[in-house]
């Protein structure tokens, strides 16, 4: 999956917003969004969220785990654990990272903000790329990925799967794997 | 992806078809009259029991596994011991396309020639895929590393390589520029279902 994907997927969450409009509900496939009422803060997918702002119509309240100091808390936390710790939502680095470029200027300190998620996110990259060895190298059957969000295994997609899959062709000697592939990629 | 059309070593695949070009030393079992010209060194015009020849590997492999085999196969010296003890020591520093270009897939065809070392050959070939793989993990996540790296890897190594790079350019770009276009998937535009508006305007 491209990384755009696993962004369009994130953009169901859901964000609180203030509208500086009234309108009524929308109905719409995956639910229904409003009604709205000027100043009075409403949950919107952040799909809308980051249209309305861009059209100024809106001001985004900030989720209520992008905090920084919470964040900070984490940090720690996530570099004493040896094991992933749970993050606040499925997919935080990418929220973060629509509701940071739009809205900088409705989220108070931003920048704080953005480093320490970018910390995290450095901080449980390295972990998974020396669980990963680790696990290739202890021929285990099957791994644990307890609280790794989306965006973190697609970025081992396809190296991981590939190379197992071509583990799995060395040992058993390439004929096992013959009914899964045929011609599918990815 | 090209990772997926070695899965399977059908008839057509190119990896498959490179990889079994390789010449495999063989020894005659029966004497085969008329086939002289095959050793080049011989006067004679028959081929005699016991001389030996190098044919490639996908002439090799059926003259071994007729019911009296015609020939029998000599293992490639790189899957040998002595290569599999430097493999053993440290597989990470070895230039593997060096030794075979195909190293993975030929090992795989060999160790069906000899009975006695397909469990050792097998191995030998999981080993070293499993240690070489963290350094074909870290190239492919330094996107900007020198594009003679993929050179060093075989063939199956460097496929992986370069999908893991390629998927590891496009989530920098992402962190980078945050939103951009989608691009329509490859699965949608490959479907073959029928299109709405076709059906209306029939």
């Amino acid at each position: 999956m491209d990384p755009c994907e696993v962004e369009f997927l994130s953009e169901k969450e859901l964000v609180s917003i203030v509208p500086n409009f009234s309108f009524d509900t929308i109905h719409l496939i995956s639910g229904s969004v409003g009604p709205f009422r000027a100043g009075l803060p409403v949950k919107v997918p952040i799909w809308l969220a980051v249209n309305l702002k861009q059209q100024q119509k809106c001001r985004i309240i900030n989720q209520d785990w992008m905090d920084a100091d919470s964040l900070n808390e984490a940090k720690e936390e996530e570099k004493l654990s040896k094991l992933f710790t749970k993050m606040p939502s499925n997919h935080y680095m990418e929220e973060a990272q629509l509701l940071l470029n739009v809205a900088s200027d409705d989220i108070s300190d931003a920048d704080r903000i953005k480093t320490a998620i970018k910390d995290i996110w450095d901080i449980r990259m390295s972990k998974l790329r020396t669980s990963i060895d680790a696990f290739l190298k202890s021929e285990g059957l099957h791994a644990k990925l307890d609280h790794l969000t989306a965006m973190e295994i697609n970025s081992v997609r396809p190296l991981l799967p590939h190379a197992l899959d071509q583990m799995l062709r060395i040992q058993t000697g390439g004929r096992a794997t013959q009914s899964h592939y045929s011609g599918t990629s990815q | 992806m090209a990772c997926c059309q070695s899965y399977i070593p059908d008839y057509f695949a190119i990896t498959d078809i490179l990889s079994t070009e390789e010449r495999i030393s063989c020894k005659i079992e029966v004497e085969l009259p008329g086939l002289g010209f095959l050793d080049s060194s011989s006067q004679s015009e028959d081929l005699t029991v016991g001389t030996k020849v190098e044919l490639p590997l996908w002439l090799a492999e059926p003259l071994k596994s007729l019911q009296n085999s015609v020939v029998s196969v000599d293992v490639p010296k790189i899957y040998k011991e002595g290569y599999r003890e430097i493999l053993e020591a440290d597989a990470e520093v070895i230039v593997l396309s060096k030794w075979n270009p195909f190293y993975y897939e030929l090992g795989m065809h060999v160790r069906k020639l000899s009975d006695r070392d397909y469990e050792i050959i097998s191995e030998s070939l999981l080993q070293t895929f499993k240690s070489r793989f963290q350094l074909v993990m870290d190239w492919s996540q330094n996107a900007t590393s020198d594009p003679t790296l993929s050179i060093q890897l075989p063939r199956l190594e460097r496929d992986l390589f370069l999908s893991g790079q390629q998927a590891k350019i496009r989530l920098v770009e992402w962190l980078k520029m945050g939103t951009n276009e989608l691009v329509v998937s490859e699965i949608t535009t490959n479907l073959k279902k029928r299109k709405r508006e076709q059906y209306e305007f029939d």
